[in-house]
């Protein structure tokens, strides 16, 4: 088993329960979307004001919501298109809120060069969701490069947690850039093979 | 990438044009890699607007000197 995978099933424990009392509960899964949206929001003004582990905490409770909605669904049997469409505009609602956070901090405290930075990790990050789900409606899959939202959270934790925000925008911008680069090199690839293939 | 390049070619090019799954070797070296550079980095050379000093590698300097 590899570390990352000892990490996840570490983690799903805890995370079993809670599923387990939801589905108990019978909350709706578009529910829990919502509710991890207020959760961000809150995250992103902890930012905002500069209290990074605050923010982290109120991260790690959002991003369980985040989590739990997919497998609760399941588990009610209430998986629906439309709960998988919320699902994905409201994880950009919360992608979005907390690189707001971070862009309204670093403005108080006069850094252009990060307010930037943060800028333009926001619109890649935001390309990367977009590029794929334009992709999907020319080819059959576009799961390529490796920041895709999941690595996005856990980097803004450790960055909130560690202090250490100024170096994580820097890896999320980074790969995202390469993220977005990935999607529309194989979405080209895809499309001409399939181009060459009625020729 | 054509496997007939060399390798380290090759490697830049598979961790550019990322085609691995979570929970595989490949990935957890990635996510050492990025810890690395998140954690070892000093502040100080990222400009960094909350955080100042060194960080480990500073301490690292510190002692060797």
């Amino acid at each position: 088993m590899t570390f990352t995978g000892l990490i996840g099933r570490i983690c799903m424990f805890p995370l079993r329960l809670i599923i387990s009392t939801c589905v108990r509960l019978r909350i709706h899964p578009n529910t829990l979307t919502f509710i991890g949206v207020l959760i961000n929001i809150a995250a992103a003004c902890a930012l905002a004001f500069g209290r990074f582990i605050t923010a982290g905490v109120i991260m790690v409770i959002a991003n369980i919501f985040d989590f739990i909605d997919g497998k609760v669904a399941v588990e009610l049997g209430e998986v629906s298109e439309f709960g998988g469409f919320w699902d994905s505009v409201i994880d950009r609602f919360s992608d979005l809120s907390l690189f707001i956070g971070l862009i309204f901090l670093y403005s108080q405290l006069g850094r252009t060069d990060y307010v930037m930075i943060t800028a333009l990790a926001m619109m890649f990050a935001i390309m990367t969701s977009y590029t794929r789900a334009r992709a999907e409606s020319l080819i059959k899959k576009c799961k390529v490069g490796f920041m895709e939202r999941p690595e996005r959270i856990v980097l803004f934790m450790i960055g909130a947690f560690t202090n250490r925000m100024a170096a994580v925008l820097w890896v999320i911008l980074v790969l995202s850039v390469f993220t977005v680069a990935d999607r529309i090199i194989l979405t080209y690839r895809e499309l001409r093979e399939t181009r060459q293939a009625i020729a | 990438m054509k496997s007939q390049a060399p390798l380290p070619l090759r490697v830049l090019w598979n961790a550019f044009y990322w085609t691995y799954e979570r929970t595989t070797w490949q990935y957890d070296v990635m996510v050492a890699a990025i810890l690395a550079f998140v954690w070892l980095t000093p502040p100080d050379w990222l400009n960094d607007p909350m955080a100042s000093g060194c960080g480990p590698v500073g301490w690292l300097l510190d002692l060797l000197r």
